[in-house]
């Protein structure tokens, strides 16, 4: 497991500095931040001396290098806009965005496999057909049109919840239901599918021709060998959200790291963006590690072609 | 090789798993508690404000920035002065008096018996201290680059309420210029920017949860009238419809920055916002360098139209881009009549001279700029080709569409015509002249030299001299040079709860003054 961890690690190191490569040159092409933050009549000299102050009058190779070896020192460097350190910014919105995927996630997986296996039970049967109905319905519906005629319908018309902000629980209840939509959809049509398969193969017979009751067939014996194919896309759709749930979090007023790096990039706030990508770059990262881990531990099979 | 059989330990994996992912799902939801007990003790006496966007700082010196001086400015800091936004006249503010002693000197007398939200009490040094921190230090105010820009001044205090000012050049407005500088006591760093100042204000700053909420706190010791709210608690979400919502469903009480299609219905309040929105013509390039073409672009463009059908109303057709309570406004420009047939002709007399008319105008248009940003360029766009022109739009977002609103502009863009909106926050004609219509002005893509010298004129006037200097400048600008198409003074939106009651002025946008808020029962 340590080596299969090692080589994992080692390999994902690459692709991370092509990241901290990447958001570096490509934000600097998006324009002068000086138009932005000075008034529209400063003089050449007060953008001069705004350039000298951010280091903006370097050769961008000189302001990489300082880059790098700032980040060495686990530092970040100040945002332009609150002139505070941006890794505070990153770190404060983080939580916020690691919550609400996580729970999402938590209600997808566990709705996903009980739905998607019944469905997959009796194929074609009432349920099945239902199944499928809800799924591509939520698979399809935009996450914009969901989350607004959720507080026009919830909020406005109901008043049953609020209609944005983190006050309380019932603040949960939108957003997470606006995320949960997607990741729902896939992952039903996902299970279901394995399922299925799952459900006629040689070893469920076996089960049943123990005498294993039809619970543990379809939960422990079926789902098993169903869950790799679903732990792939529920992964892939976990890395989606922790890169922030941008469209929530900019309607709700979800204090997330999506709107952060929505903002920073609108308001060529450097040092945050950089910030925050490096980080969700580093957790999806983590993340991959993680999925790869749990596919280990489901599958001997991984973990006996690392061995050998 | 066969795959062994997997032993009992194996086999129990899956639900370890599983007890793994519950675990982690439990710590999740013990975690959310912390975010959602953020809590807002929101009672009668809290004022709850929705904005579009969390002020970045809080920053005296940087009042001029929208977000910042709308919660800072009158509310937690003061000036010297403050100006009425509707009249346009100064009033006493910190200084209860000022008058000019010389040339370049203002002497302003300091009120007696202010006190700092930290107990130290206001005088003339603190009043010198703020000056020099904002146009003299390296921390880049934006209040500099926008109210003074080049000049030079030296601020002095002469006794415990008497501060001397000299400028280097004579300047008849200084004290409305010391309106946007916002006094802090002399224990503030001159070195870096603050976030949360201590000014002089009827507010304090409370506790600010980052990215969340943002409370002031009525100060006790304020010199003037006690605020009716003991606090106020700004939030926001940059959704418009859904500021809009909050309000109707009584989670705030004020949401500003609104667009018709928000709909906030009933609790709508219309105000001029002090916005004016005009077209740039870049005549420096054929065919928008022969005079006849530009006359035919404002005959061209149906600003009634505009108004009642794209902007629904709000707004008024316009012909300066000054609007009324700004000195310089002059009452005699009216809006270009519409009149399509005269602009065809116009344009047909330029061809017959040569001018290549045929030559592709680009709109330069910015999303969002205000509501119906695009329809109203499609507005412009078909106009123009009505009239014999050929013209495509291109859209850009903020810092894309900067670099053509401002020096140096793009090399080979070819004749352009910029959509653009200017808001003239100081209340003087200066603020918008030099750099919007000035040959060198840094937003100025055309001047001549008449014009540079009617408005360095009439900047050096004073009084009626001065009003009267500045509308002979926009008249020869609306009559000889005819570098615009203005099309109107814009209307803004926001929403007020029955249980307030507020007017909004052609300030609120910049300052939002908490002590004219008022309860409403």
């Amino acid at each position: 497991m340590l080596v299969f961890l090692r080589r994992r690690i080692i390999s994902g190191a690459l692709p991370l500095l092509a990241v901290v490569l990447g958001v570096f040159f490509l934000a600097r092409l998006t324009g002068d931040p000086a138009n932005l933050y000075l008034p529209l009549s400063a003089t050449p000299e007060m953008r001069a001396e705004f350039a000298a102050r951010n280091g903006f009058d370097q050769p961008v190779a000189v302001q990489f290098l300082d880059y790098l070896s700032q980040i060495v020192r686990l530092d970040f460097g100040e945002s332009l806009r609150t002139a505070q350190p941006a890794a505070q910014a990153v770190l404060q919105a983080f939580p916020a965005t690691l919550q609400l995927a996580g729970a999402t996630m938590a209600i997808a997986v566990t709705a996903a496999v009980v739905v998607g296996s019944l469905a997959a039970y009796r194929p074609n049967s009432l349920a099945d057909r239902f199944a499928g109905l809800l799924s591509s319905a939520s698979a399809s519906v935009p996450d914009f049109w969901f989350a607004i005629m959720g507080v026009l319908v919830f909020a406005v018309t109901l008043n049953w919840l609020p209609t944005s902000g983190t006050d309380g629980m019932g603040a949960w209840v939108l957003p997470i239901a606006t995320l949960l939509i997607r990741p729902f959809g896939v992952l039903v049509q996902v299970v279901r599918g394995s399922m299925v398969s799952a459900l006629s193969a040689p070893y469920t017979r076996v089960a049943r021709s123990k005498g294993a009751d039809e619970k543990r067939v379809i939960f422990v014996h079926a789902l098993r060998n169903a869950a790799a194919p679903a732990l792939t896309v529920a992964g892939d759709l976990a890395v989606g959200l922790v890169n922030g749930a941008v469209v929530v979090e900019t309607i709700f007023g979800w204090p997330g790291i999506g709107k952060l790096m929505i903002d920073s990039i609108l308001q060529r706030d450097f040092a945050v963006l950089q910030a925050a990508v490096l980080l969700t770059a580093v957790t999806i990262f983590a993340l991959n590690i993680l999925i790869d881990a749990c596919y280990a531990l489901l599958d001997a099979r991984v973990r006996q072609g690392v061995a050998t | 090789m066969p795959v062994p059989p997997p032993s009992r330990d194996a086999r129990r994996r899956p639900v370890r798993i599983a007890g793994a992912l519950a675990a982690a799902g439990v710590l999740l939801a013990g975690s959310a508690c912390t975010v959602a007990n953020s809590g807002n003790g929101d009672a009668a006496d809290t004022i709850r404000i929705v904005l579009p966007e969390e002020p970045p700082t809080l920053e005296p010196c940087d009042a001029s920035l929208t977000a910042t001086g709308r919660v800072t400015r009158s509310n937690i800091t003061e000036a010297l002065t403050e100006r009425v936004p509707d009249t346009g006249e100064l009033e006493p503010a910190l200084a209860t008096d000022w008058e000019r002693t010389s040339d370049t000197t203002w002497t302003f007398t300091l009120r007696d018996g202010v006190t700092f939200h930290d107990g130290t009490a206001f005088d003339a040094e603190a009043a010198a201290f703020s000056i020099d921190r904002t146009v003299d230090s390296d921390i880049g105010c934006n209040v500099d680059g926008y109210v003074f820009g080049d000049g030079e001044l030296t601020a002095e205090a002469t006794g415990a309420t008497t501060l001397e000012v000299t400028t280097a050049e004579p300047d008849p407005i200084l004290p409305l210029r010391l309106s946007f500088v916002e006094v802090v006591p002399t224990s503030t760093s001159a070195e870096e920017k603050v976030r949360e100042p201590v000014g002089t204000g009827p507010y304090r700053v409370g506790t600010w949860e980052q990215g969340t909420s943002l409370t002031l706190e009525r100060y006790d010791g304020y010199w003037g009238e006690a605020p009716a709210y003991a606090t106020a608690r700004y939030v926001w979400r940059s959704e418009g419809s859904i500021r809009a919502a909050m309000v109707s469903q009584g989670e705030a009480d004020i949401a500003v920055g609104l667009a018709p299609e928000d709909g906030a219905g009933d609790f709508a309040v219309e105000f001029p916002n002090n916005e004016t929105s005009y077209m740039r013509m870049d005549a420096t390039q054929e065919p928008l360098d022969d005079l006849r073409v530009r006359q035919a672009v404002n005959h061209a463009i149906d600003k009634e139209g505009l108004v009642s059908s794209v902007f629904a109303g709000l707004g008024e057709p316009a012909g300066q881009v000054v609007p009324e309570g700004v000195t310089g406004h002059n009452p005699d420009i009216g809006a270009w009549p519409h009149d399509p047939e005269r602009a065809a002709a116009l344009v047909e007399e330029a061809r017959a001279d040569g001018v290549a008319v045929d030559t592709t105008i680009t709109i330069i248009g910015r999303n969002g700029i205000y509501p119906r940003a695009s329809e109203a360029m499609e507005v412009v766009q078909s106009s123009l080709i009505e009239a014999g022109l050929d013209v495509e739009i291109q859209m850009l977002d903020v810092n894309a569409w900067l670099e053509y609103l401002l020096r140096p502009f793009p090399a080979d863009a070819g004749p352009t015509l910029l959509q653009a909106q200017h808001g003239n926050q100081a209340g003087d004609a200066a603020f918008t002249m030099e750099q919007i219509y000035g040959s060198e002005g840094a937003q100025s893509s055309y001047g001549t030299r008449t014009l540079d010298e009617l408005t360095q004129a009439a900047e050096r006037a004073q009084g009626e001299e001065r009003q009267e200097a500045f509308a002979d400048a926009l008249a020869h600008q609306n009559d000889e040079v005819v570098r615009d198409a203005v099309l109107a003074h814009m209307t803004g939106i926001m929403a007020v709860a029955t249980n307030v009651s507020y007017t909004p002025n052609s300030a609120t946008n910049d300052e939002l003054r908490l002590r004219e808020m008022q309860r409403n029962d």
